[in-house]
């Protein structure tokens, strides 16, 4: 198109995109990043046997286990996401979303489904499937949700002639695959299937779970900012493609891998193992395109936070894949499956790369959409360091926590042995977690003082119309 | 028109092509053979047919939307959205400082 008639053709800017809900978003995600942690913390404070909540039903650390993991999953992820499609999608399509009244009203249903699974899980009416604890009265209302959010955003890129940017082709999968996982982890083994066969499905819907919602939704973001944050277009679209197909083929396969040495049948076992080597080849294209894209920017990495936070990611990344390598195969799930090993990946992958990613681009968009610059760049930068140093050390912690609980195992001792060679482990971890959350709280306080610094008063957002504009970041 | 992709480029791309989609066409056959093998009295891998069939649902959109792609011209200049994003872009950041000019 040329400039005339992109002119003539799209709409201004604030009817395009509507900022508002894309800080609403933001806002939601970062409370439920908290809520998250205090079930993070009360977990933890039970495996060091210090639970200040003892005895109390409604603050008992196995449920609030499930808010902190559900609170990641639905809550702070799934927020943060929906609040970048509102900002992506539009961009790339040049065409606003389906229609208004029905994004506030997705915002709205989704912020109920998500408390009402955490006032579920409280009352003990969680559902028996690991990541899918929604009670099963709040499922068809998700369902219809996500199939809400899937019209919305499908709409205008439906719309597109020609060829489409990579970001589109994630997204537009990612509607799809998350409605469909939704509907086969939280409906087929309730209701369908039981006994192993429930328990396949059940793998399968934990790993599309991360496979076909977040990861497809986070690399297409990445996909969006990092030539923006450099100033450059990425390195290869053709390989970003590759990946795409290559997501599409394998990761539907490799479920069962959580599922190892169980009764599922060995060659399907066999099948998700082959499968899982070959994502790590996808993941590799991921990684090789950033990297590709950032030769010649790497000064950026020092001046520009935003491409710091994904640079961190993609090192996590990169790290998760090589641990994955190896978690993977029979010989060393022998040794892992069941220790904290699998809690440190799924920290490493859940927070470090996904949540850094997202935070990053937090870093990137609050300034643009509340119109001026970072109140306080030193609290972004004690932001960035205590999450990203918070999170290595809990993850490299629950590795080697993982290990020596492994070697206890192997080694027939007492179950009690690796419970009490694991406190050191644990008790770190409890620091760690500490930096992060520091870390968030000191990314609200700048928040809270650049609200005051904006042109938008805290009433106008939530009730007014984002108006001007500002290029400035950190 | 002039292309925006460069012989190199697409050579990088079918190799990449090639060593991520192979093996996917293997897990995909063995899947499959070993899916037929259930249905031939195989009593052990009932448990399995649940996971088979939806992976070859999805696997069969997957293989419609891919073919669907390649017809319209998606992959003709691969390299091509790379730069129309990246121009579109720019005009709108453009767009947004005028107006608040
Ligand atoms: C304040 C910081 C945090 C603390 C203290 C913490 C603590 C914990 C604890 C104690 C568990 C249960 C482990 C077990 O059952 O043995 C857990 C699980 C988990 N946490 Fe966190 N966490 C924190 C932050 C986060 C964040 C920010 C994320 C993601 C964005 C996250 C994602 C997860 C996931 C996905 C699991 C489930 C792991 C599995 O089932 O294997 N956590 N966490
Ligand atoms: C290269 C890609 C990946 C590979 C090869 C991989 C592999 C694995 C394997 C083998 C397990 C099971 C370990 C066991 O239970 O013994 C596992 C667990 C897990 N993975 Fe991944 N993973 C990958 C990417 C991801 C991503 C992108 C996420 C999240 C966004 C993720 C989140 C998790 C979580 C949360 C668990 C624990 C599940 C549970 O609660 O049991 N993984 N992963």
């Amino acid at each position: 198109m040329t400039n005339e008639s992109l002119t003539r053709d799209v709409p201004p800017n604030r009817d395009l995109i509507e900022e508002r809900l894309v800080v609403w978003y933001f806002l939601a995600s970062i409370a439920y990043l908290f809520i998250s942690m205090f079930g993070g913390f009360v977990m933890a404070f039970q495996l060091i046997r210090h639970n200040p909540f003892n005895g109390i039903e409604l603050l008992s650390p196995g449920r609030w286990r499930m808010i902190h993991t559900n609170a990641v999953a639905y809550g702070f992820i799934a927020n943060a996401f929906l609040g970048n499609l509102h900002w992506i999608v539009p961009r790339l399509t040049l065409r606003p979303v389906l229609s208004r009244p029905l994004s506030y009203l997705i915002f709205g249903a989704w912020q109920i489904v998500v408390l009402s699974t955490a006032g579920g899980i409280l009352l003990g009416e969680a559902q028996g499937l690991e990541w899918g604890e929604t009670p099963v009265w709040i499922d068809p209302v998700a369902q219809l949700g996500l199939g809400l959010v899937a019209v919305n955003f499908m709409a205008p890129i439906l719309k597109i002639k020609g060829p489409m940017y990579v970001t589109l082709w994630y997204f537009l999968a990612a509607f799809v695959w998350t409605f469909l996982t939704y509907a086969m982890g939280n409906f087929v083994p309730q209701y369908f299937v039981c006994g192993t066969s429930a328990g396949a499905v059940g793998g399968l819907f934990i790993h599309d779970l991360v496979g076909l919602f977040v990861t497809p939704l986070g690399w297409g973001s990445m996909y969006f900012f990092v030539p923006i944050l450099l100033k450059k277009p990425i390195w290869s679209h053709g390989m970003s493609m590759v990946g795409f197909w290559g997501l599409a083929f394998f990761y539907p396969l490799q479920g069962i891998h959580h599922f190892l040495y169980t009764p599922i049948p060995m060659f399907l076992q066999y099948g998700a193992i082959v499968s899982t080597i070959a994502v790590e080849m996808v993941v590799l294209t991921v990684i090789v395109n950033f990297f590709g894209t950032l030769k010649g920017s790497s000064r950026a990495l020092a001046t520009n936070l935003p491409i710091r936070w994904f640079f961190t990611g993609m090192v996590f990344y990169a790290i998760t894949c090589a641990q994955c390598a190896l978690q993977t195969t029979l010989t060393f799930q022998a040794l892992i499956h069941f220790t904290d090993w699998v809690v440190g990946h799924a920290h490493l992958v859940m927070f470090g790369v996904f949540g850094q990613w997202l935070l990053g681009i937090m870093t990137y968009l609050f300034p643009r959409l509340l119109k001026t610059e970072w109140a306080s760049p030193k609290l972004c930068e004690w932001h960035f360091w205590l999450s990203a140093v918070g999170l290595f050390v809990m993850a490299l912690d629950l590795t080697l926590a993982g290990l020596f609980q492994g070697w206890s195992w192997a080694a027939l001792q007492p179950w009690d042995a690796s419970v009490e060679i694991s406190q050191p482990f644990w008790i770190v971890r409890i620091f760690a977690g500490i930096a992060m959350f520091t870390g968030q709280v000191l990314f609200c306080v700048n928040l809270w003082k650049t609200w005051q610094l904006s042109p938008l008063n805290v009433a106008a957002v939530f009730s007014g119309e984002p108006s001007g504009v500002s290029h400035r970041t950190v | 028109m002039q292309s925006n992709t460069s012989r190199s480029d697409w050579r990088f791309t079918v190799i990449l092509a090639f060593t991520i989609l192979l093996p996917c066409l293997y897990g995909f056959g063995g899947k499959f053979l070993e899916f037929i093998h259930i249905f031939r009295g195989n009593t052990d891998g009932m448990f399995a047919v649940t996971p088979i069939v939806n992976y070859l649902l999805a696997s069969l959109g997957f293989f419609c939307m891919l073919a669907w792609a390649t017809m319209r011209g998606m992959f003709h200049d691969i390299e091509a959205p790379k730069n129309t994003f990246w121009e579109t872009e720019e005009w709108l950041d453009h767009r947004e400082t005028e107006t608040a000019r």
